[in-house]
């Protein structure tokens, strides 16, 4: 009975390795067409001819090409939303063009379709579309709402660009529960690096929510599954955010220490951005430390080299930071100085009303010499806060002395 | 880098097939999946690593996951199908005609009493759905649940209710039965 059992798995086995095998030649076909085709498409100037050509030409309608894109579209949307945009609407346009025969089963179409519509909502979150991103998401969380629609691979990977919106739109609670099935999830497919980018997710999280302790807890964890000669970039940014978390938990020694050690990758990365970031990094361990002064020498050379790049709200939180440093040495005058400053320059630009409106309080309070650091605190966490969340409104916790 | 980059399956296909067919097997076997339904489960597995092969960094692990999550999935939409089973056949025998036979009687003073041993919530949603015929939608609106929920609570309950009728013996492979 056992024997008869055993040669009824043993005849199914040998009956689907045999099709997987003839299988993989027409796929390997289509695998080393997708990079030629991909040259082809990015040669198009104009984005309207690269949609009518995935759209029309049945060349076009390669699983590994949308693959290609979809990875494009990741990598672009930490530089270029539109770009990402552009190449995430190829993907979808591709998956929905795909017949399930071609990519074997429904299942990988249907996967292949809800992770190029989850990128293509994620580059609308970087943009700061998030209603349109929402809209976005809407169908594809219908699909994956029915269990077994597509593989958990997949899953994953869409459940992570939504809690990244859940995140942005600050609804922790539920950022949180969809990471922990991420998390789940890579651990049972043995996806180690993916997991050690889902904890990095999560820890932030955890930052975000006022845990602390968990968030360098995870980011440890984070640490020992990415591979930093795989992914360099991901490595830092853990890094980065493990030194961050220890100066704010007060742990600065810890903090200065691991700083040191991770320096040379900044280098390594060598873009502009990269070099800025830490050496704000390095100004905030430095007050960590109470080494104000070098603090204040690291802010001001970040907050000149963000205005300079156009890059508005990141210049008004490192002179936030600045302000904080001015208060702890008692520098009034220049707490209000830069507050005036701020308002003179932010005012001239692209920045939210309400924000505005913030920088226009904390000037107040400075004029009245009741510029403190929980203040600063305050409108530091609100600036942070409206930039991703426009609806939100200044109301300080501290009225002005009239 | 593109994940697409780096090829992780440095083994050819078939050595890799060679290599994970015991751990596949002993997979199946654990999950008590019958010979003639692992056909699509592993086809439906392989296809989906083949394609996605250069993203996966430990095809094994991966594999191995993947086929454990859809024999999950393939117990789990049995169950499924036993509670509609168990729906159906309670729907049937309380459309019968306004004077019960004694057998239907019986059936209906079985299923009371399976009902009454169950959790509030789940009395009250069965209760409407096999004493008063209500639809789900109805039983959401009557009960305060959201429209989404409900068949997954309604689930839960007919689940619930299937356990307990098979508890007290009173359901036999797909028969309403008498203890």
């Amino acid at each position: 009975m056992k024997d008869e059992h055993e040669d009824a798995f043993d005849s199914v086995f040998d009956r689907v390795f045999r099709r997987i095998a003839d299988r993989e030649a027409a796929i390997s076909r289509q695998q080393s067409a997708a990079g030629q085709l991909l040259d082809e498409l990015t040669a198009q100037t104009l984005p309207a001819r690269r949609l009518l050509l995935v759209s029309n030409s049945p060349r076009f309608h390669n699983l590994f090409l949308c693959e290609l894109l979809i990875e494009k579209a990741r990598e672009a949307a930490f530089q270029d939303a539109d770009q990402s945009f552009e190449l995430a609407r190829l993907a979808v346009a591709i998956a929905e063009s795909l017949r399930p025969e071609s990519c074997g089963s429904t299942e990988v179409r249907e996967g292949l379709w809800c992770r190029a519509s989850a990128q293509l909502a994620n580059a609308l979150r970087v943009a700061g579309r998030h209603v349109e991103a929402e809209r976005l998401f809407r169908p594809v969380e219908a699909l994956i709402g029915e269990e077994g629609r597509i593989g958990l691979h997949d899953l994953a990977r869409v459940l992570d660009l939504r809690a990244s919106l859940h995140r942005e739109l600050r609804k922790f609670e539920e950022a949180a529960h969809l990471l922990d099935r991420v998390i789940d999830i890579y651990q049972k497919l043995g996806a180690w690096n993916l997991l050690g980018r889902a904890l990095m997710q999560r820890s932030a999280v955890c930052g975000e929510m006022g845990d602390l302790d968990a968030e360098v807890k995870m980011l440890r964890r984070a640490l020992d599954l990415l591979d930093p000669n795989e992914e360099p970039r991901s490595f830092l940014v853990a890094r980065h955010n493990l030194i961050f978390a220890l100066n704010q938990s007060g742990r600065s020694r810890e903090a200065f220490a691991l700083l040191f050690h991770t320096r040379p990758l900044y280098f390594k990365t060598g873009d502009r951005l990269s070099l800025l970031r830490l050496r704000w990094l390095e100004g905030l361990v430095a007050v960590g430390l109470g080494r104000l002064e070098q603090g204040e020498v690291a802010f001001r050379e970040v907050r000149d080299a963000y205005l300079q790049l156009a890059l508005d709200w990141d210049a008004a939180m490192v002179s936030l930071d600045l302000a904080g440093v001015y208060v702890r040495q008692g520098r009034a005058a220049d707490v209000l100085h830069l507050a005036e400053e701020m308002l003179v320059v932010f005012g001239a630009r692209d920045i939210h009303r309400e924000a505005l409106q913030a920088l226009a309080y904390l000037c107040s309070a400075a004029r009245a010499e009741e510029a403190g650091i929980s203040l600063i605190q305050e409108v530091s966490d609100f600036v942070k806060e409206v930039r991703t969340n426009p609806a939100r409104q200044f109301a300080p916790r501290v009225s002005l002395p009239c | 880098m593109s994940a697409l980059d780096h090829c992780q399956v440095d083994t050819s296909l078939e050595d890799f097939l060679k290599k994970v067919r015991p751990r596949l097997k002993a997979q199946f076997q654990r999950y008590g999946i019958p010979p003639q339904d692992t056909e699509d489960i592993l086809q439906q597995a392989l296809l989906a690593l083949i394609y996605q092969r250069q993203a996966i960094r430990d095809p094994e692990a991966w594999l191995i996951g993947t086929v454990r999550n859809k024999c999950l999935l393939y117990w789990r939409a049995h169950r499924r199908k036993l509670y509609e089973s168990v729906d159906a056949a309670v729907l049937e025998c309380m459309a019968q005609p306004l004077q019960p036979d004694q057998e239907t009687s019986d059936v209906r003073r079985d299923l009371a009493a399976a009902i009454e041993e169950l959790p509030e919530r789940c009395r009250s949603l069965l209760t409407l759905r096999y004493q008063h015929g209500y639809e789900p939608a109805e039983i959401a609106e009557r009960l305060g649940y959201s429209q989404r929920s409900i068949s997954k609570i309604t689930q839960r309950c007919l689940a619930a209710l299937t356990r307990r009728l098979v508890f007290t013996g009173q359901w036999r492979g797909g028969k309403k039965t008498r203890p």
